[in-house]
Order: C-alpha cells, then sequence, then structure tokens
C-alpha cells in the first residue's frame, strides 16, 4: 500500500507522466500509448522476433533469416532456427523478453499471446502482425507474399511463390487423375500417453488428407476430440496418420495398435501407421508441396500392404 | 403474578412453545427473578437442551411470548442481548489454536471500546481458576483447563453488569467431581456478586439439589414441574425420571439421591 | 576485529528484533522483492535509467520506458494482486474456521473462470458482432460476474439447507465446484481452436496484463476492503468459538458471512479476471502467518496480504527472468517456490511446538 502512495504522490508532482496515467485510465488501458522508446531505438538494421514455426520457415525461405532476432519454440524448421533466441510457447509470451531484443516488427500468428503482451509490444512502437493461418495453400501463398512485402523481399516472394505453384501442381496432378479409391484415415494426434486426440471434421489434418485425395474418417464432430474406442472401430480407418512426436509418445507403431479400438480396424489389422514430422505435415509452411508429395507416397506405399 | 415481580424479572416465558425438526416444545411458562438459581432437570432428550436454545435465542418461539429484561426477546440486538445474558456452552471446542487471553477477551468482542478489557480479562481468569493458562494456546489445554478457560469467557462477558442471565449447559459433566465442585462453587460466587441469575442444565441430581434453589423439571418436550428445591420430594424425582431412587441424608442433612437397583415399574 | 565483531552482534541483535517483530520484518522483505523486481528482467536498467523516469525535459530510454510501462505497474500489479488473494484466503478461512478452506475450495474462482470460459465459447460460437472496445473489457466483467454471481448463489443455497451451517455452505461450494469444473469441461469440448486459444490464457494465469489503470483500481479496491476488513477482524476471531457460541457474544453471523463473502467474491473476481486462475497463494499465505503470529485475525489478516504479496512477487520476478528472453507461467513457480518453504516452516514449528 505504502509503494502504491508513495507513486501516486509522486505522479502528482509529475504532471505530464500523471496526465498520461489519467488518458490511459480513460482509454481503460494502455491500447494507444503514445511511440515513445522503440522509435527512437529503431535501427538501420531490419530485426524480426518470428512468433509461428511456419513463419520462420517463410523467413529462411525467403533468405532473410539473418533479420531473426527471435523465435518461438515452435521454430523447429530449418535446424539453424533453433539456434536462435527463443521466446518461449507462443501463448506465454513476454513484453520484456520480446522487446529486449530490440526488435523492429514482431510477425506472429493467431495463436500468439496472452493479448495484453501483443498490446504492450505494439504499444512500445515495434508493429505486432499477425498473420492468420486458414489450412489451405493458398493462404500459404498469401502468407508469402505478405511477408514478402513486409520484409522488403516482393521478388524473392513471387519467386517462392511461383517455385511453390509448381510443385504443388506436380503434386497434385496425378493425385487429380487417379482413379483407384480414396483411402480412408484416421489421424491421431497425442501430446502424452494419456491424451490422445483424433482429428474430425475442418481439422488441419482432414485438409492435408484432402489434398492428397484421402479420406478423414471421422466426420462426427468438428476439430480435435478425444479418442474413443466404438468411433474408432465404426470409422473403419484403412490407414492410421500420425506425427512422428505423438507416435514416439504412444510407444511406436505396436503402441498405436494397442489404443483402444484400433485393433478392430482394418488399419490396425494390417499395421498400416504412416507417421510424418509435426511441423512438416500440419506447419502450413513453404514445404507443404513437398509434405503432399511425402504424404501421399507414404499413404500409397502402406496401401499396397 | 404481581405488577412489581413484573418489573425486576429478567426472564419471563408465557406459554412459549418452539419447533425443531418434527417434534414441538412447550409450551414452557416461568419466570427468572435476578440472583434465582435454576436448575433444569429431565431425562435425555426431553428437551432440556432446546429451551436452553430458546433462552439463548438460537431458536425462534413458535407461539407465546419471551420477554428478556422487559423488551420482547426477539427485538434485542445482538451486541446489547449479549452484555445481559451469557451462555457457557456444553462443548469447549475453539479452533485455529486461538491464544487464551483471545478466547477470554472473546466474551466483550460486541464492545466496540472497551479500555478496561485487559484487566477484566485477567480478573475473570483468576475468578475461574485459570489465571495460570493467560498466555497458552487454547488447543494445548486439558479438558478442565478448556472448560475454566470458557468459563472465564463467559465471566468477562457478564463482568461489569449486574442482574444478568447467565445459561449453563451442562459443562461440567466430563470432570473429576473435585473440580466440578470448585468451578461451581466459582459460578456461584460470580453470580451472586453481581445479582446474575443462573439457569442451568444438570444431570446430576445432587448438585441440582445442593446447589439451586429452584428445580424446573421437563419430560416428553413439556414442563412438568417447577419446584423450590424443599418441596421436591423422592417420588416426584422418581416419576421424572421413571426410575427408583434411593436417599439418604448426610450429617449435615442434605439429601443424597442414587438410583436404586430394583427398576420400577412403568406407570 | 573488535568492529568486526560489533558488526556481527548488530546484525544478529537486528534479526532478532526484526523477527519478532513481523510486520516489520515482512514489510522490510517485501521491499526487497520490489527493489530485486524492479532491476531484474530481460531489458537491462541503469541508474541512468532511473534518473530519466524522474526528468520531465529527457525523453524515455528504452530502459526507463520498460521500468515505466512494463515493469513498474506489472511488479506492483502482483504484489497487489498477491495481497488480494492472500486476503480473501485469511478470510475464507477465518470464516470457515478451518484451515483447507480458500476461496478455490469454495468455487469462488472456478466459478468466475467458468463464467469466463462460457463467454468463450457460447457468446463467441453464437456469432454476435461485438465492439474491439467492448471485447477488452467483456471476458474480465465476465469473470467478476462468476464470482459474484457464486458468492450470492451459495449463501442464498447454503441458507436453505441448513440455517446458519458453515458446513452446508462448504458442501454448496464443493458441489459449485464440481458443476463449473463440468461446465469447463464442456467448454473446452465444444470450443474450437480459437477459442480453445483464450480458455489457455486464461487458465495459464498471468500478471502479463499489469497497467497502472489496474494499479490504480486494485489499490483502490484493496484501500477499500482493508477499510471493510478492518471493523471485522475481532468478529472474525469471534467465529473460532462455533456459530452458536459467536451469536451468544453478540456477533451476527449471517450478517458476517454475508459481508465477508462478497469481499470475498470481490477480491478473487478481480484477480481471476484480470490475472486468469492463480493458486495456492489464498490456501498458503494465511498458514504462514498462522505458524509465524498465530491464529489472531487481527493480525492474521494484514500479514497475510503481505505474504501473499511476497509470493506473488517472488515467483512472478523468478518466472519473468529464469527463462529469458521467453517467460513460464506464473502459477508454476507459486507452488514451486511456496510449498517446499511452507513445508520447511511446517516441519520445524513441529518439531520446536
Amino acid at each position: 500500500m505504502l509503494r502504491v502512495d508513495l507513486l501516486l504522490s509522486d505522479l502528482q508532482t509529475k504532471p505530464a507522466r500523471r496526465q498520461f496515467l489519467l488518458q490511459a485510465s480513460a482509454l481503460a488501458a494502455s491500447v494507444c500509448l503514445p511511440q515513445l522508446a522503440w522509435a527512437a531505438d529503431k535501427k538501420a538494421v531490419r530485426r524480426i522476433v518470428s512468433i509461428g514455426g511456419a513463419l520462420t520457415e517463410i523467413v529462411y525461405a525467403l533468405g532473410a533469416s539473418h533479420e531473426l532476432a527471435g523465435v518461438d519454440t515452435t521454430s523447429l524448421y530449418p535446424e539453424a532456427a533453433t539456434k536462435l533466441p527463443s521466446v518461449g510457447y507462443a501463448r506465454t509470451l513476454s513484453s520484456e523478453g520480446i522487446l529486449a531484443l530490440a526488435p523492429n516488427h514482431v510477425i506472429a500468428t493467431e495463436d500468439a499471446g496472452p493479448p495484453a503482451v501483443l498490446r504492450q509490444i505494439n504499444a512500445a512502437g515495434v508493429p505486432v502482425t499477425i498473420l492468420a493461418a486458414n489450412d489451405q495453400f493458398e493462404g500459404v501463398l498469401e502468407r508469402v507474399t505478405r511477408l514478402g512485402t513486409l520484409l522488403e523481399r516482393p521478388m524473392q516472394a513471387a519467386q517462392l511463390v511461383e517455385k511453390m505453384k509448381a510443385d504443388w501442381q506436380r503434386v497434385r496432378e496425378p493425385i487429380l487423375a487417379r482413379k483407384t479409391a480414396a483411402p480412408r484415415v484416421l489421424f491421431i494426434l497425442s501430446h502424452s500417453p494419456g491424451q490422445v486426440m483424433v482429428g474430425g471434421k475442418g481439422s488441419s489434418a482432414e485438409a492435408m488428407l484432402h489434398y492428397v485425395g484421402a479420406q478423414n474418417t471421422v466426420q462426427g464432430f468438428d476439430g480435435f476430440k478425444p479418442l474413443t474406442p466404438e468411433a474408432v472401430i465404426a470409422a473403419q480407418p484403412d490407414v492410421v496418420l500420425m506425427t512422428d512426436q505423438g507416435l514416439s509418445v504412444v510407444g511406436g507403431v505396436d503402441g498405436v495398435l494397442k489404443l483402444p479400438g484400433v485393433a478392430q480396424t482394418p488399419a490396425g489389422q494390417k499395421r498400416r501407421v504412416v507417421s510424418l514430422e509435426a511441423m512438416f505435415l500440419l506447419g502450413f509452411g513453404p514445404r507443404m508441396p513437398q509434405a503432399a508429395a511425402a504424404l501421399d507416397n507414404a499413404l500409397l506405399k502402406v496401401m499396397r500392404t | 403474578m404481581s405488577h412489581a415481580q413484573q418489573d425486576t424479572h429478567i426472564l419471563s416465558l408465557d406459554r412459549v412453545t418452539v419447533t425443531l425438526g418434527q417434534r414441538t416444545f412447550g409450551p414452557f411458562s416461568f419466570v427468572i427473578q435476578p440472583g434465582e438459581r435454576i436448575a433444569v432437570l429431565g431425562p435425555s432428550g426431553a428437551g432440556k437442551s432446546t429451551l436452553l436454545k430458546l433462552l439463548a435465542r438460537e431458536l425462534v418461539p413458535l407461539s407465546g411470548q419471551a420477554i428478556f429484561c422487559q423488551q420482547p426477546l426477539k427485538d434485542w440486538a445482538l451486541p446489547d442481548l449479549s452484555r445481559r445474558r451469557a451462555i457457557l456452552p456444553q462443548s469447549h471446542e475453539v479452533a485455529f489454536g486461538l491464544p487464551v487471553d483471545l478466547v477470554i477477551g472473546l466474551g466483550r468482542v460486541a464492545r466496540m471500546h472497551d479500555p478496561s478489557l485487559a484487566s477484566i480479562v485477567r480478573q475473570a481468569a483468576e475468578q475461574a481458576c485459570a489465571a495460570h493458562l493467560l498466555g497458552r494456546r487454547f488447543d494445548t489445554l486439558s479438558g478442565g483447563e478448556k472448560a475454566r478457560v470458557q468459563m472465564a469467557r463467559v465471566f468477562a462477558q457478564l463482568w461489569d453488569v449486574e442482574q444478568g442471565l447467565l445459561l449453563v449447559d451442562e459443562p461440567l459433566a466430563a470432570l473429576d467431581p473435585g473440580l466440578q465442585f470448585s468451578l461451581m462453587e466459582a459460578i456461584y460466587t460470580f453470580a451472586a456478586n453481581r445479582g446474575h441469575a443462573i439457569l442451568a442444565i444438570l444431570h446430576d441430581i445432587n448438585q441440582a439439589l445442593q446447589g439451586f434453589e429452584r428445580l424446573i423439571f421437563i419430560k416428553h418436550g413439556a414442563m412438568v414441574g417447577d419446584y423450590h428445591t424443599p418441596h421436591v420430594t423422592l417420588p416426584l424425582l422418581e416419576a421424572l425420571y421413571n426410575v427408583n431412587l434411593a436417599a439418604a441424608v448426610t450429617e449435615d442433612g442434605e439429601m443424597i439421591v442414587a438410583p436404586s437397583l430394583k427398576r420400577k415399574a412403568v406407570a | 576485529m573488535s568492529t568486526s565483531i560489533g558488526a556481527i552482534s548488530l546484525t544478529s541483535r537486528l534479526t532478532t528484533g526484526l523477527l519478532n517483530r513481523p510486520v516489520w520484518f515482512l514489510w522490510l522483505v517485501l521491499l526487497l522483492c520490489f527493489w530485486v523486481a524492479a532491476w531484474a528482467g530481460a531489458v537491462p536498467v541503469t541508474a541512468d535509467d532511473w534518473r530519466v523516469l524522474w526528468r520531465q525535459d529527457e525523453p524515455l530510454t528504452s530502459g526507463a520506458y520498460v521500468l515505466w510501462h512494463l515493469r513498474l505497474p506489472r511488479t506492483l500489479f502482483a504484489a497487489l494482486v498477491g495481497a488480494a488473494l492472500g486476503l480473501s484466503g485469511a478470510l475464507t478461512q477465518g470464516l470457515f474456521r478451518n484451515p483447507l478452506a480458500d476461496p478455490g475450495l469454495l468455487g469462488v474462482t472456478s466459478g468466475a473462470a467458468c463464467a469466463a470460459a462460457l463467454t468463450i465459447v457460447v457468446l463467441a460460437g453464437s456469432g454476435m458482432d461485438i465492439p474491439v472496445a467492448w471485447r477488452f473489457w467483456i471476458l474480465p466483467l465476465a469473470a467478476f460476474a462468476g464470482a459474484v454471481g457464486v458468492c450470492l448463489l451459495l449463501d442464498t443455497v447454503a441458507r436453505w439447507l441448513t440455517a446458519d451451517s458453515i458446513a452446508g455452505l462448504l458442501l454448496t461450494g464443493i458441489a459449485l465446484n464440481a458443476l463449473a469444473a463440468a461446465i469447463i469441461g464442456l467448454c473446452t469440448y465444444l470450443a474450437t481452436d480459437e477459442q480453445l486459444r483464450s480458455l489457455t490464457f486464461w487458465t495459464l494465469g498471468s500478471l502479463a496484463g499489469g497497467s497502472w489503470p489496474l494499479v490504480a483500481v486494485l489499490s483502490l479496491l484493496l484501500l477499500t476492503a482493508i477499510w471493510y476488513v478492518w471493523r471485522l477482524v475481532g468478529a472474525m476471531n469471534a467465529l473460532a468459538l462455533g456459530e452458536a457460541a459467536a451469536a451468544h457474544v453478540g456477533i451476527h453471523v449471517r450478517h458476517l458471512r454475508r459481508r465477508v463473502i462478497i469481499l470475498v467474491a470481490l477480491l478473487c473476481g478481480f484477480s481471476v479476471a484480470w490475472c486468469g486462475v492463480i493458486g495456492f497463494i489464498g490456501l498458503v499465505a494465511p498458514h504462514i502467518v498462522r505458524l509465524i503470529v498465530g491464529p489472531d485475525q487481527r493480525r492474521l489478516v494484514p500479514l497475510a496480504m503481505l505474504v501473499g504479496a511476497i509470493i506473488l512477487l517472488v515467483a512472478d520476478t523468478t518466472a519473468r527472468i529464469v527463462a529469458i528472453p521467453a517467460e513460464i507461467p506464473v502459477g508454476i513457480f507459486t507452488a514451486l517456490l511456496g510449498a517446499p518453504f511452507f513445508l520447511a516452516l511446517l516441519t520445524s514449528v513441529r518439531k520446536s511446538g
């Protein structure tokens, strides 16, 4: 209490700062703080903090990696990104921590937060740009183009978009031409042995499956929901798809077959389990054409057994 | 009931009934005069504690009138009421292990300004033979010591008033006879000095006969008798408890009552 | 040589003197924590930054900017929230005559969190177009309303069940807790990815939102609460005698209970509204104080506020600095730092007692 009183009396002797306090309370929060310090600190060199693995990948693909001042914990590719200062888990960012990296731009997916921290960084004169994802190939291209503009590399961005489009074309053509029945796939996501989820309608996993001409067997609900044995058996998947991380958490292919219900499905009986690295499969970054190709190949290969 | 009596009495019950759960108790009608010592006797479950709850204003009368110091009992503000009547409870437990001084002082917690609190706490503790317990934690005390501290708390509550009412709910049953005797003596002295009336629920017939001048009998939820102690006879007590009693008289002429071995035929 | 001996004896005298005056000792610790918290952080701060802060004519340096706009308000906010949680814990334990009771047990905290979760999932899911200016307020307001709602419900239901019985209130609290947990679970199940994100912010608990306006509001709230509590602490001591005996010594138990409950709802609602769920402090701060100075509410209540402030300030400072430039959820450290200290204190007291 004493401390507060001291500070408040101090405020009274400092009219400008006191006025600021009143302003801020009138605005209900520090939404529109005067841009003071960081504007002055701006250096000629661009310093970017990237929050979101896909964004970091795009920054690298645009050849702007030397401008990265920090990344979050999902920025695992390329390997070099993991050597950069880590601002931590995207949902528990620290305003001071990020400001300490002296960035002049923060780019983030909509996962970043808490919202108050993003506001504080913005208020300190560091623009925060949220690049939303929509699990669509076109969305990825749009992100690349926008980042190209932000990083003043429109040429590289245009080249990358062209290359990705060409790759995408090459991957998609045979899939679209294919006449065989679409494999029925169950996507299982697991962060810990006790927490096993399956991907339903509109999940990011379903988007990838559709691009490779496969069918998501779970249509009963939206997004990711806990796995129930009966739903798994009812779905009768031909293949179980997982992330590498999830597969190792449940204990490899044998572990997957022990998950309730899986053994009673065609996928379980024929040991058809496919896994890909999480950020590669579901990152929706510049590697998306390669990811689609890899998924397609893996599904084709496993369906032959 | 004369007019003069009405002005001086502490408490009067006029055909008061009260419900507790499914049962209705009463009607109770009696008057308590300043300085009176009244014992309430009756078999277990007869409604003695219910009567005490009624007088303590824990229960609200269903019908009839309860007047405390010229004012309906229900109209008293709790802090004002606490300066005129105190209750010595049956159980002595206090949460958190408060210090003894504080527990005794709690008797006077309703007073906003209480400059003499410390000295009253000390004197009350002395009177309740608990002065040596000051400074200790309540939860480290033995059963007898806890009873003494609770008694000191009640003394502190009514320390500087006169003609109050002290309600006692069988507080000493679990103590050894010597301690019971000295504590009852302390209560009598405390009350007599200030003109407080005592109404005590008792299980010990002899204690009632020896220490109290008036006995109220309760049976099956109703009041069945209100006697001056010299008028109480063995058959009255036998009827109250439904047992055969044997009586002996001491050298000092006091009657001592004990259950007889053969059971009385139920009337 | 003699001077060093003199210094040692002076220090030890000073230490024993301070330990015998827990209030001064704890204030000193709190000030020390403020000192450390103000200096420690991702952005290095120099004495020059402090000087600039006091001058009108000079532009703020980056260090001074961080100090004024981020670190100082957050530090103060952490201490104030800690004090509010400590206070509500002390009040709840006193009210229920139970050292295990805390606002979490009563369902107040989960009621607030539940209202927030419902707002996120149902309101956002209904597709209503909420103006941006409102979005900032709507969740805290919902949490606040949830805490107050639970408290009022608690009071009403408990009175229907068993008149004036604290056990009934506690049981009601436990039932409400289960209900709130179920609703939060349901919300989590129904939530879309985006809504799940907001729910996570909420359940992790964070003091990152600390700002001068919040510090001002919370100071006012706490000052009012202190003024109000000051007149209740004596009566709260009497509750230790039991409800019946408290009434016998002149305490209006039902009024007292309602007042304390509303106060706890205000304090908890505010902290959950702006910081999410921060557990443990409400339980442990009053406990620590009880071990040091005993159970007298008149000393317990102010000291529980001090200890709550210290715990949360230390936890938040640790959360800010151990993984620079990242930050670790503060709830982890309240338990990580508080629990061992509490256990140590508990065993040492048991040994000596």
